[in-house]
């Protein structure tokens, strides 16, 4: 009697869990620590060095948080990245208010900065470069990629993707940027951002200001006189910083801890987890990368790929309200070395997923609000278009409405769960969404106080 | 307690040779393996060959470092001897690469890069672009012609003129302590212009001429010698290296240093980093795929490079499948144990160094290459893994019983394009247009052209090219020594055949008939130097560890 109670709770116990039947048949030792919620391969996470500031970075640190160089005097680096929220976006606005008086909208959400430390350059394609002295410019690199197939991303297998001659790596959310340093010159100098005005002007605040002893001490004597390096030396500064400090990569999130076998998943978290990297139902890990590499690399939640998802137009960006304006990642319009790639036209970076609870605007253009959205959106953008698009006059539904007619080809259909249709089942039910988001929730730092 | 005694006469035996030697200066010394008669005492040479540094790169203000706090610091010894260099030549300010206005708005002086700046974009290094900066040999148009290649990791630093940036005792530490203990050159040079392909040859074989185009889909890396054959002027991958492109591959239809030490016999190898494929790094891959991620530059860079190889591109000393040495104690043989020819054929990974060395299979010359995070380049390396290696590398021989009897030369096989502001007056010249530019288009130099393979004169040997740092390192090298002898790549080989060959010479108008000598670099009478050894992360001495058994 007391067998039968007991086969019958364990059969209970595997069958109600949220592992798949198939992995108690084919791993039943891994499925029982998955069921428990505890990690069946801990690993040792590889995490950078925590070692103390240099002296270049500590500046760093300074400029980061001095509004000063600002046109307004009122933004710093720290305005809209924010460190209390992973150097990302505070505020559910899809783009933050900039410019002289802070008035002007700005184009596109803040990006988080964390985790770009292992950020590879922009190429078309992985590893052009390859220890070889000759540079192959992008131009070359797209007309290489053109007609090559391209292997379907799927979670099962995501390091087979790796080897797609498609778009990867950089900075912003078009990826014009290769360094740190070369992306502070962004908001810096972006009207509707930092607006610092002209080079010169940065310049001389940074010759006449707190920074000019320091900077000659580290950078040599003749700097301040120089002032196109002046700036280049003060914005490496900010990069190191980033590069240096642990906040910008901390590795304290419950998954993390997970990973090394020091947490447990609860139930939804765990769900969530194998949905997320479950070909057949979310398939997300295909894209934002989840596994450990075999030495203890922690993974970044992103393949650095381009994607065109085809998200909305978001008509609260004011820039949206003329008609013909339409935001293209890396074709244009604020990236302008790519322009006549067209069949790259409305992609943009697959950014990290740590931290993006955190978040209350997605995607380039903040156009969904809260990871629900998101997700219905993966979910049914193809079976019921008519919850994200907005109507014509004649009633049909413009789908893809943020790109025009003759890029929308460019959009992921192929790569699960775009590839529906309608009258398909949906990847993922309600209740399977809230599980995502509750393991969404775990990739937050600050599970655990520090490493 | 018996096996002490019968080993007793022996050590006592050696201990009194070894202790005789510093007084002869041609020793007979003792009998290692691998050894064989030299003209001088060293029996062991092993040749750094790293990645694209000029001198004025590493060594623009020594022996003045700026030593910020919290980096590690230098201070010269008193009677460090004045090198050529940008401090001592004027040339830190009002440097005519700021001056010339055809630099437009990339025109700057020299200027210091920091610790944390150890990853940098990669420059241009092409055979013309060297020669357009050289501009004739005043050396102002580096901006202009060998600037920015690629953008180097995402904590890389770059900036306007960035090619003229140096870094000092703060960063490259290690090598400004050798400096101080050891020999170093300022006068040493590529054999030609022109990136690491050319360099490489030139160390083993002083020559680019002889070219065998085995496939081909680029002209980019060779041109016609005007004498019937194809020159080398860039990179292109050794012929059937399972690792190497598909699409364009070669091979050196001369000779090279490796062939002669196989005629008489004597123990050697090439080992580069990366080139077991049977290995599977921590990182999971394998193969030709072996990478490693630097932690300091962010980048992911294959261990092995094929187009850094120096003995793969010759028929004759090539391993074109990576085949395995039969055993550790076939390292550096042609042949194995039982007489059968080793399937490595002198080519190995740096792995099989280390193994060969400890079993007490020291061979008599070895090229050590990185694997890529270490080797120096800019881009996808850096200073501080360089530094890393190097100090493995020379710690670990100090350790070695055959310490005594070994030279290390650390080389670079080319400039990587960095600024450099002395010329050596053109003695090879080559009337190639395009390609040469240095005196004015389709111009290098002033004469005949070097004779190539075939005895007669030839185009794309342009040199010497471009200045790089070059140290021997030796009980024997002269202490705080700088050499303001003219060298080259090509004195490595140049040493070997005097050290081990008396004084052979590859022939065919290869370089290493025509240059200079590093035997000036050694003192083989008086008191050895003591060993030094380096940290690995900060370059500065750490408590010398004395015994070498």
């Amino acid at each position: 009697m007391l067998l039968g109670a007991l086969l019958l709770a364990a059969a209970g116990f595997v069958v109600f869990s949220p592992v798949p039947l198939g992995t108690w048949m084919s791993g039943p030792r891994d499925a029982l620590w998955l069921a428990l919620g505890e990690n069946p391969h801990p690993v040792k996470l590889m995490v950078p060095a925590d070692t103390p500031l240099s002296a270049v970075a500590l500046l760093g640190v300074r400029l980061f948080h001095d509004p000063s160089l600002s046109g307004s005097g009122r933004m710093s680096c720290a305005s809209c990245h924010d460190p209390t929220l992973a150097y990302g976006p505070a505020g559910s606005l899809p783009v933050v208010m900039g410019g002289l008086h802070v008035t002007t909208p700005g184009f596109r959400s803040v990006p988080s900065l964390r985790y770009l430390y292992r950020q590879p350059a922009f190429t078309i394609g992985p590893d052009v470069e390859n220890g070889n002295d000759v540079v192959v410019p992008l131009t070359q690199q797209a007309q290489a990629a053109t007609g090559h197939a391209r292997v379907l991303k799927t979670a099962l297998t995501p390091q087979a993707a790796a080897t797609n001659l498609v778009p990867q790596g950089g900075l912003f959310w078009d990826g014009r940027a290769d360094t740190l340093e070369q992306q502070v010159n962004g908001p810096l100098y972006n009207p509707a951002e930092m607006d610092g005005g002209t080079l010169q002007e940065v310049a001389r605040k940074l010759a006449t200001g707190p920074y000019a002893a320091q900077l000659q001490q580290l950078f040599g004597a003749g700097l301040l006189q120089n002032p196109g390096m002046t700036v280049d030396e003060a914005m490496f500064a900010i990069g190191r910083y980033q590069i240096e400090d642990q906040s910008f990569h901390p590795f304290t999130s419950k998954y993390d801890a997970w990973l090394e076998g020091k947490a447990r998943l609860t139930r939804m978290e765990l769900a969530g987890y194998l949905l997320f990297n479950d070909p057949a139902k979310g398939n997300c890990a295909a894209c934002h990368l989840d596994q450990p590499g075999r030495d203890g690399t922690p993974p970044l939640f992103t393949d650095h790929q381009f994607e065109a998802l085809g998200a909305p137009r978001n008509p609260a960006i004011p820039a949206n309200r003329d008609p013909n304006y339409y935001d293209l990642g890396i074709c244009g319009p604020y990236r302008i070395d790519m322009r006549a790639s067209t069949q790259y036209c409305a992609m943009f970076l697959t950014p990290t997923l740590r931290n993006v609870a955190l978040r209350r605007v997605f995607f380039h253009n903040g156009v969904f609000r809260s990871l629900e959205q998101v997700l219905d959106f993966y979910v049914d953008r193809d079976i019921h278009p008519e919850l994200f698009y907005p109507r014509d006059a004649a009633g049909r539904v413009m789908k893809y409405n943020d790109i025009p007619p003759q890029y929308r080809a460019n959009v992921d259909t192929v790569d699960a769960p775009f590839d529906r249709h309608p009258g398909d089942q949906p990847a993922l039910t309600p209740g399977e969404i809230q599980d995502v988001i509750a393991f969404l929730d775990t990739l937050t730092d600050g599970y655990t106080k520090s490493r | 307690m018996r096996t002490f005694f019968s080993k007793l006469p022996t050590f006592l035996g050696t201990a009194a040779i070894v202790s005789c030697a510093g007084s002869a200066a041609l020793a007979q010394g003792p009998s290692y393996w691998g050894s064989s008669q030299t003209a001088t005492p060293i029996k062991h040479l092993v040749v750094i060959y790293d990645e694209n540094v000029s001198f004025d790169h590493y060594f623009a203000t020594y022996p003045g470092a700026t030593n910020p706090s919290g980096e590690p610091s230098f201070r010269a010894q008193r009677g460090t001897p004045e090198v050529n260099n940008l401090a001592n030549a004027g040339l830190l300010t009002h440097n005519p690469n700021f001056t010339n206005p055809l630099n437009g708005t990339n025109a700057a002086n020299p200027f210091r890069l920091d610790r944390t700046q150890a990853a940098t974009a990669d420059q241009n290094h092409g055979y013309t672009a060297e020669q357009q900066a050289y501009d004739g040999g005043k050396a102002d148009l580096f901006p202009l012609y060998t600037g920015t290649a690629t953008a180097g990791g995402v904590g890389a630093f770059g900036t306007k003129g960035q090619v003229m940036g140096y870094y000092d005792g703060n960063t490259v530490t290690a090598l400004w302590n050798y400096a101080q203990h050891f020999a170093m050159s300022d006068d040493a040079y590529t054999d030609t212009y022109g990136p690491s392909t050319p360099g490489a040859l030139e160390a083993v074989s002083g020559q680019t001429n002889g070219v065998d185009l085995v496939v081909t889909s680029s002209s980019s890396y060779y041109i016609q010698d005007g004498a019937g054959g194809l020159n080398l002027i860039s990179d292109v991958d050794p012929a059937y290296d399972v690792c190497s492109s598909t699409t364009n591959t070669v091979q050196m239809l001369g000779r090279n240093v490796g062939d002669l030490l196989n005629a008489k016999g004597i123990s050697w190898g090439g080992f580069m980093g990366g080139f077991d494929l049977g290995i599977t790094n921590s990182n999971g891959t394998t193969g030709c795929a072996r990478t490693t991620t630097s932690a300091v530059t962010g980048v992911t860079e294959n261990d092995y490079i094929q187009h850094h190889n120096w003995f793969q591109y010759f028929k004759s000393t090539s391993n074109p499948t990576h085949a395995r040495p039969a055993s550790v104690w076939s390292v550096g043989r042609t042949y194995d144990p039982n007489g059968q020819v080793d399937p490595a054929n002198h080519e190995y990974d740096v792995d099989d160094f280390y193994a060969a060395v400890r079993a007490g299979n020291f061979p008599a010359v070895s090229f050590l290459k990185a694997p890529a995070y270490q080797d120096g380049h800019a881009g996808y390396s850096d200073p501080l893994d360089e530094q890393a290696w190097i100090t493995k590398v020379i710690n670990f021989l100090q350790r070695q019983p055959q310490w005594r009897d070994t030279a290390v030369i650390i080389a670079w096989d080319d400039s990587d394009g960095w600024y450099d502001h002395a010329f050596a007056k053109t003695t090879s010249r080559s009337f190639d247009y395009p390609a040469d530019q240095l005196n004015g288009p389709g111009v290098c130099g002033k004469g005949t052209q070097p004779l190539g393979l075939a005895g007669k004169p030839v185009n794309g040997r342009c040199g010497p090219g471009t200045r790089i740092p070059f140290f021997v390192i030796s009980p024997w090298a002269r202490s705080n020594y700088v050499s303001h002898a003219y060298i080259s790549q090509a004195s490595i080989t140049r040493f070997i055949e005097d050290n081990w060959l008396h004084g052979q010479r590859l022939g065919g108008g290869a370089f290493d008939a025509t240059t200079g000598s590093i035997m000036g670099m050694f003192d083989f009478s008086g008191r050895p130097n003591p060993p030094l050894f380096l940290d690995e992360q900060t370059g500065e001495p750490i408590h010398n560890q004395q015994g070498w058994w």
